[in-house]
């Protein structure tokens, strides 16, 4: 199961807390409510059965009475319904009530001579009954109704429930906004991480916006710090490594030329070893190059207006490649913004890989896609790129696979780097898929090349 | 013969360069300062110089510079340093060409024989180009500016004669490179700094050219 997140627990835990404190105040209230309101109905209903069970008293004291009259000469308002039980008979205003909701246990504690109370239900209505002994034979019930009381009730535990729904919901919305301005510093720290990652190693946290952070952005700036200076470091000493190569390289190369020169004048095993010495010297200093270069790409691409047409053009031809390979896709603009050293290596290494592997390029194409992408194809006529080698191939010091390219490689292992290193710095990318009349196509996307 | 001044701290390089030249038919000798190279050139000129940049004492930048003020025998630099800001330094200073070690022989060798190619003057005669208050003397091999002499290194000459020969049309980097220097392909920035300089000695406002202007994208062109 995922586990939830830290805001969304941290505003369940609000949540869950207001609702309980909520709800425990709102359950005391109503239960407080609910009593007090109760215990003021009853003592008003049995003093009024008191005062009326007097005046029934009164009333039957005459020869002969009229009880029906006598309880009709009571004034207990349309809430309070007068019963009489006298002589085992059951005597109200009207015919409709008798005495069949009076429980027979109150009767009996009636007619034992002391008066009772007790909530019932009469015809679906919360009812109160008073009894009240009048004499041995006869007892007065007085049921009063206590429909406002449970309306009032009602009311109150609605409201009461609303207001601990829309408690809990605030205790959210407290933890949402709580958390908010808590997981704010979590954000920016995983925002600028973010964009340390793909490769804006200026970003950092601003240390004095809250000092309750300070440790974090500090201790995070400092890694950052760190991680800058090693990357920096490992350039600068590959930098500092090929620099320090060229010098030596620099008396091998013209020893090895003077070798070479003499060459008729050596035995033919010295003049293999000069051989060797001297082709070896000259693969060893494009390596150099190319490290040197390598060390170089992480800085951003430094574009100019460029015709790429042309600059392809003349980048075939310095190859000695026909410059007819070249072929601008529809649109009429060709010129790009792009680093002009850049685009051309890109495409002087597509040209080599091309030769050293795929039997020699047979087409460069240059096209725009919309709204503003660059693409450079390179497709070649020989044995294609299998599809689990497409990614692994623009990695540094990856030769092809074919054994006779792997085995009298001249190539330094990474010129396609190279290329993928020239196309990130424009913001772009390498990949390499099939040319559909065989072999292996070469694609460069340059994105933002419209002025 | 050819004679070619190499200034090179490192007695390995030096040695292993004056071999390799001597191989390819030059007369090559060697110094290790700057200071030395500069006596050495004012006593026995060489056709070509090749100074690293740097040098124990006065650096190569600066060797240039006071060669320069009154020399214009081609320089090519050969460093161990790549930076943009040290070749372009080298070139301000006053340098036609740079390499970057290692150079092989073959292409040193090829670009010193681009340099004196420019150098000499033609041998059929071409008439004077005349661009504003700008004269152009391809055989004389001198440009005026309202009738004074400016003084231009080779490269510089070549370069302006390039343009001037097709004036009001753009040659692009590429092809200067080639014409003026004689590579297939090579650094821009070559051509960049060498119009610059020039620009620094034919306009009245070098900032903005009338005459040797910028086609973004295309490349430069000498107008009226």
């Amino acid at each position: 199961m995922k586990r939830l997140g830290l805001r969304a627990r941290v505003t369940a835990a609000f949540a869950v807390g207001a609702l309980l404190l909520a709800a425990s105040m709102a359950l005391f209230s109503y239960d407080l409510t609910r009593h007090s309101l109760l215990e003021e109905r009853e003592r008003t209903a049995v003093r009024a059965a008191y005062f009326d069970a007097a005046v029934v008293r009164t009333g039957l004291d005459t020869e002969d009475p009229d009880v029906v009259e006598v309880l009709r000469s009571l004034d207990t308002g349309t809430g309070r319904r007068p019963l009489l039980h006298r002589d085992g008979q059951w005597h109200s205003r009207s015919a409709e009530i008798d005495g069949s909701p009076i429980p027979a246990e109150l009767q009996r504690v009636v007619r034992s001579g002391e008066a009772a109370v007790q909530r019932i239900m009469v015809a679906g209505q919360p009812t109160l009954l008073v009894g009240v002994p009048v004499s041995d034979t006869t007892s007065y019930y007085e049921l009063t109704s206590l429909r406002e009381v449970a309306r009032t009730l009602q009311v109150v535990a609605l409201t009461l429930t609303a207001v601990a729904i829309m408690t809990a919901g605030s205790g959210a919305a407290l933890g949402w906004y709580a958390t908010r301005h808590s997981v704010r510093p979590l954000t920016a720290v995983a925002d600028a991480a973010e964009r340390i990652a793909a490769g804006d190693y200026t970003t950092r946290l601003d240390a004095a916006t809250d000092p309750d952070l300070t440790r974090l952005s500090t201790s995070f700036n400092r890694m950052v710090d760190e991680l800058v200076e090693r990357i920096d470091r490992d350039r600068r000493f590959a930098a500092d490594v090929s620099h320090e190569l060229r010098s030596p390289l620099q008396t091998l190369a013209a020893a090895a030329s003077v070798l070479t020169r003499r060459r008729e004048h050596h035995d033919e095993r010295t003049a293999t070893a000069a051989r060797l010495v001297a082709e070896e010297i000259s693969r060893f200093q494009r390596l150099v190059d190319d490290l040197i270069e390598l060390a170089r790409t992480e800085q951003p691409a430094q574009r100019e207006l460029v015709d790429v047409v042309t600059l392809a053009r003349e980048t075939c031809r310095a190859r000695g490649l026909p410059d007819g390979l070249v072929r601008a896709g529809p649109g009429p603009a060709t010129e790009w913004r792009v680093d002009r050293r850049r685009f051309e290596q890109i495409l002087l290494n597509l040209l080599d890989n091309a030769t050293r592997y795929g039997g020699g390029a047979v087409a460069v194409r240059l096209c725009l896609r919309p709204p503003d992408t660059g693409v450079l194809e390179v497709d070649d006529d020989g044995p294609g790129v299998p599809a689990a080698d497409r990614e692994v191939i623009f990695d540094r010091f990856v030769r092809g696979r074919a054994a006779h390219a792997r085995a009298n490689s001249d190539g330094t292992g990474l010129g396609l780097a190279l290329v993928a290193q020239h196309a990130a710095a424009h913001g772009g990318r390498a990949g390499v898929t099939e040319r559909p009349e065989g072999g292996a196509r070469f694609r460069v996307e340059l994105p933002g090349v419209l002025p | 013969m050819t004679a070619v001044l190499v200034i090179e701290d490192d007695d390995r390089i030096r040695l292993a360069l004056l071999l390799a030249l001597e191989e390819e038919g030059y007369r090559a000798y060697g110094v290790a300062t700057a200071e030395e190279g500069l006596q050495r050139q004012r006593a026995d000129p060489a056709d070509n110089v090749l100074v690293d940049l740097m040098l124990p004492g006065m650096d190569g930048f600066e060797y240039i510079r006071q060669l320069r003020r009154d020399d214009d025998v081609p320089i090519v630099v050969v460093s161990a340093r790549d930076d943009t800001h040290d070749i372009v330094a080298a070139l301000e200073a006053g340098a036609d060409d740079y390499v970057v070690k290692p150079v092989a022989i073959k292409e040193l060798s090829a670009r010193l024989r681009a340099l004196r190619r420019r150098g000499r003057v033609g041998t059929t005669p071409v008439s004077n180009h005349i661009i504003g208050e700008l004269e152009v003397s391809p055989d004389a091999g001198e440009v005026r500016r309202a009738g004074q002499v400016v003084p231009v290194t080779r490269t510089e000459f070549r370069l302006l004669c390039e343009l001037a020969e097709h004036v009001g049309r753009v040659l692009s980097r590429r092809q200067l490179l080639q014409r003026v220097w004689g590579y297939d392909t090579g650094d821009e920035r070559l051509v960049d700094v060498h119009v610059g300089r020039l620009r620094q000695k034919i306009e009245d406002d070098p900032a903005n050219p009338r005459h040797l202007v910028t086609l973004r994208g295309l490349g430069y062109k000498l107008q009226r």
